[in-house]
């Protein structure tokens, strides 16, 4: 019996299709997944809950121990214990509630006596909170010696959902940082360069290799590396506690925000 | 007009009438429900990712062919009316023929697709009309104007002949320059999602459309698509050829449609040899737009695709090459030129392997550390951009010393100067291999800048070659003594498995690229702009995208066979309309005038 040429087509491009799906099932298979989020539209939050949810941010996603500390002052951002009571007589004519989410939707609108304009708009990138976590977050704040009286309706509509999609998350980070004065601060005063090597820039060999370290590791973690090495775990085959943890008080905010824009251009 | 005739005319129009009042229809009511629409609806069973990915892969795969194969069928077309050879006209007929099967099909997918996007993606649909609803209309009138100038085209077939030629003509020109322009509209929407610009951060428009269509993704874009469309319509109707050939019962109707499949594959390799090209400059674009998303494409989660599409680029490559190596057998007199096969082969198997060479693959930390970085110490040398540059240029010059040797097989040039002609060629073909080994060697001395300014000159060393090589060719075997007629359908019928093999590893290429352009967005609708909060939002892994991809070309390929199949069955019916047509037997692919 003569096969018809149709079939014959056809089970000829199946084999090619099915060649192609197979290798492509046979190489490691990577998910690419959004980042959690935490909503809490519509839902029935306790008070204590949400600040609890609001203490997890402040720890985590929102990063903002990299500057602040609480109940001590940190070296590029006041302290936050008692902002909570504190805030309510920073800007005559706002509320507690008014000047929190202000400062972090708007931190350049007041700057506290002292400080550099460094805090970044936590609802945009990188940071890129949404409006729960924003409620969340305001009411820990709220908890540092105040009252926990935040509504979600009182976080603007515009915060963090740009375009009426849910929340917006790291796209891209962009450092008010110079990078130049970062690498003069690697190589000189903040001392990196006589453990780290940096490829036609330092050659020191008693900690990792840095010339690629932005593509193998996240901001944040370079951020909080340099901070606190020992928090960040220790790269195997190198010794422990050797990096300084020191460098969070040398340094001054401008100091270390230029030198983290340098580390980033390390790819 | 038979009856049948009509039928189909009829139901054409209602297809369109149908898209467009869709069309037309879902901008209002979407925006007014805007308030109180849920932003996502689930599409039952299968989701609504599903349905929108298979949808749009089909609308597009058709979409890429009525587009593409209406340019190379009026430069056909405008060849034949030039040299009055009359079996140019019947394979341009033949070739709008296949677009015009496919025409209503591509107006349903989209109507279906934008009922998808209304129905099941209704928060984003009302987002992206708030910015675009002006195109929408121009959309809509195009293509009004697309149809009825392709159904002049086609049916004013006979009607504008003779004298009236050139009106025909200039239909065929005018149905290309809108079928471009609803291309450039359609991938306004689709590059704004990837790079939106033009916008405030609330997401209204800033100022005109215009800054949300002019974005920094769109023209290169456009390019590629305009690119891969001619590449695409190439092998499908080269696919067409090789089933038409191997149904075959006449000598007759072989030698036409291995002619056919010749041109229609010629038209596929010219244009595939640029389209590197073109996604290299999109690729850039992506990079200068967002690192992130430039990172995320080579280095990040989809680093393996690009292995991928190396392969199947090199499948093309030796696909392309052996068809022209089988073609040379219905040639006398090229058994000359076989002893150069084994070595054009083993430069495209050794640019291959560099290309196929992963630049940097996700690696955990740990496997990063112990490998002393992204790139693998051996590996990595071959890995980079300039090794592979280095490779697919020296790819395209082989193919095209290839086809240099097929055109000349059965010629034997006339002129004195013949020797002085062959050894300049020669000598370009060396000097432009040399130019692009130096610059691919060098590349690795340089700063990374320094070194995209060398593709440059690769590029540009290989298309002088090409030019060069060319014009000396044409003058030298004109008038040419022939060692014998090429013998149209004499060719082995596994060449036109060569055919099928390139149309599905096209296509299927085409599915992979999709993917990757839209998956590079991860979980965001609009890059930055607008999240995607459904539960699809995560970006899925190679194999689940592949099985996805296969099943969606199993799909089109099916649908294709079908329409095929129709448009057999109404030749039939239509016996002798165009049938009287001459066979390409004559010497080379010179038919004697009429
Ligand atoms: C890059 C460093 C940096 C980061 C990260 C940062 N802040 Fe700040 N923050 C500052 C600085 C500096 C000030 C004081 C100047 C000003 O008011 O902007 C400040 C001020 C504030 C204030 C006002 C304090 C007062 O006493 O009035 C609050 C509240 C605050 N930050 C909360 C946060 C929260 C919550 C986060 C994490 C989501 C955060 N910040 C992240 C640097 C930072
Ligand atoms: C006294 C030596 C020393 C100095 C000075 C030093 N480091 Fe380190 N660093 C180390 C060692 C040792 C490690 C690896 C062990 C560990 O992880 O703690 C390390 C690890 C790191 C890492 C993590 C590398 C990886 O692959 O994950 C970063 C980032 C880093 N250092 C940045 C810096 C910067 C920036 C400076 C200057 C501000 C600096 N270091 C100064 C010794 C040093």
């Amino acid at each position: 019996m003569r096969v018809p040429v149709g079939v014959k087509l056809s089970a000829f491009a199946l084999v090619i299709m099915g060649s192609y799906t197979y290798f492509a099932n046979s190489i490691p298979q990577i998910e690419s997944k959004p980042p959690a989020e935490l909503s809490l539209e519509g839902g029935d939050v306790s008070p204590a809950q949400l600040v609890k949810f609001g203490e997890e941010i402040f720890h985590t996603k929102g990063t903002c121990e990299i500057c602040h500390k609480i109940g001590e002052k940190g070296t590029r951002a006041p302290d936050l214990a008692g902002v909570g009571a504190r805030a309510a007589h920073r800007r005559p004519g706002s509320t507690a509630k008014q000047y929190l989410i202000e400062s972090l939707l708007e931190p350049q609108a007041y700057l506290v006596e002292g400080y550099p304009p460094i805090m970044p708009k936590v609802d945009k990138p990188p940071i890129g909170l949404n409006r729960s976590e924003l409620w969340a977050l305001v009411a820990f704040l709220e908890s540092l010696g105040g009252t926990v009286d935040v509504k979600l309706d009182d976080i603007p509509k515009t915060a963090g959902a740009p375009a009426g999609g849910g929340g917006t998350a790291a796209a891209e980070l962009t450092l008010p940082g110079d990078p130049k004065a970062g690498q003069a601060l690697f190589t000189g005063k903040a001392i990196c360069f006589t453990c780290h090597t940096v490829d036609k820039i330092a050659a020191g060999k008693i900690g990792p290799d840095l010339t690629q370290i932005a593509k193998i590791q996240t901001p944040q973690y370079i951020m909080a590396k340099v901070l606190n090495p020992a928090a960040m775990g220790t790269v195997p085959g190198y010794p422990k506690g050797v990096m300084p943890p020191t460098f969070g008080q040398m340094l001054t905010a401008k100091e270390y925000v230029d030198l983290v824009a340098f580390l980033l251009t390390l790819k | 007009m038979t009856s049948a005739a009509t039928r189909r005319r009829v139901g054409h129009a209602a297809a369109t009438v149908l898209f467009l009042a869709v069309f037309t229809h879902a901008l209002p009511a979407a925006a007014q429900e805007l308030v109180r629409e849920p932003a996502y609806r689930a599409f039952p069973l299968i989701g609504s990712r599903l349905a929108v990915w298979a949808v749009a892969q089909l609308h597009l795969n058709f979409a890429a062919f009525i587009l593409g194969v209406p340019v190379f069928a009026v430069i056909i077309e405008i060849i034949g009316w030039w040299t009055g050879d009359p079996k140019y006209d019947w394979l341009s007929h033949e070739f709008v023929k296949l677009v015009f099967a496919a025409f209503s099909t591509t107006a349903l997918l989209g109507a279906l697709l934008l009922f998808l996007f209304v129905g099941f993606y209704p928060r984003f649909w009302a987002f992206m009309t708030n910015i675009f609803v002006t195109t929408y209309w121009i959309y809509a009138l195009l293509f009004f104007a697309e149809t009825f100038s392709v159904y002049l085209w086609y049916y004013g077939w006979n009607w504008l002949s003779g004298p009236r030629k050139w009106l025909h003509v200039s239909l065929g020109v005018v149905s290309n320059l809108f079928g471009i322009a609803i291309l450039f509209i359609a991938n306004s929407w689709l590059t704004f999602m990837m790079s939106p610009t033009g916008i405030t951060e609330s997401g209204a428009l800033k100022g005109s459309v215009w800054g949300a269509i002019h974005n920094a993704t769109w023209m290169p874009i456009n390019v590629h698509r305009l690119i891969a469309n001619l590449v695409f319509g190439g092998t499908i109707a080269g696919a067409y050829a090789a089933f038409r050939f191997l149904n075959a019962e006449t000598d007759d109707e072989r030698a036409r449609y291995d002619w056919m499949g010749y041109i229609a594959n010629f038209v596929a390799l010219s244009a595939f040899i640029v389209l590197p090209f073109a996604g290299y400059w999109l690729g850039r674009e992506i990079y200068a737009f967002n690192q992130t998303m430039g990172i995320t494409m080579m280095g990040g989660f989809m680093s393996w695709l690009w292995i991928i599409q190396a392969i199947l680029i090199g499948v093309l490559f030796f696909g392309n090459n052996y068809y022209l190596w089988l073609g040379m057998e219905r040639i006398p007199g090229s058994e000359r030129y076989r002893k150069y096969i084994p070595y054009m082969l083993s430069i495209l198997a050794l640019g291959f392997m560099v290309w196929a060479t992963p630049h940097s693959l996700i690696v955990t930390l740990q496997e990063a550390r112990a490998m002393g970085g992204t790139h693998h110490p051996l590996l990595g040398v071959f890995g980079v951009m300039s090794a592979k540059n280095t490779a697919v240029n020296l790819m395209i010059l082989t193919t095209f010393l290839s086809y240099v040797l097929y055109r000349r097989a059965n010629k034997l040039s006339i002129r004195s100067w013949v020797l002085t002609g062959m050894a300049v060629q020669w000598a370009a073909f060396v000097v432009a291999a040399a130019i692009v080994v130096f610059y691919g060697v060098y590349g690795y001395f340089v700063e990374s800048i320094v070194r995209i300014g060398f593709s440059v000159y690769q590029v540009g060393a290989v298309l002088g070659a090409i030019v060069l090589v060319m014009t000396i060719d044409v003058p030298m075997f004109r008038g040419a003594r022939s060692t014998g007629p090429i013998r149209w359908g004499q060719i082995p019928p596994r060449s036109q498995y060569v055919l099928i093999l390139l149309a599905v590893t096209f296509t299927w290429l085409m599915g992979l690229m999709g993917f990757a352009r839209s998956g590079i967005r991860q979980y965001w609708h609009v890059y930055g702009v607008m999240r995607d909060t459904s539960v699809d939002a995560v970006t899925p892994a190679l194999g689940y995208a592949s099985n996805m991809i296969t099943l969606v070309t199993i799909v089109f390929f099916a649908f294709v066979m079908f329409i095929f199949w129709l448009g057999g069955l109404s030749e039939r019916g239509e016996a002798g309309a165009h049938a009287p047509v001459v066979a390409p037997t004559g010497a080379g692919s010179r038919a004697p005038r009429r």
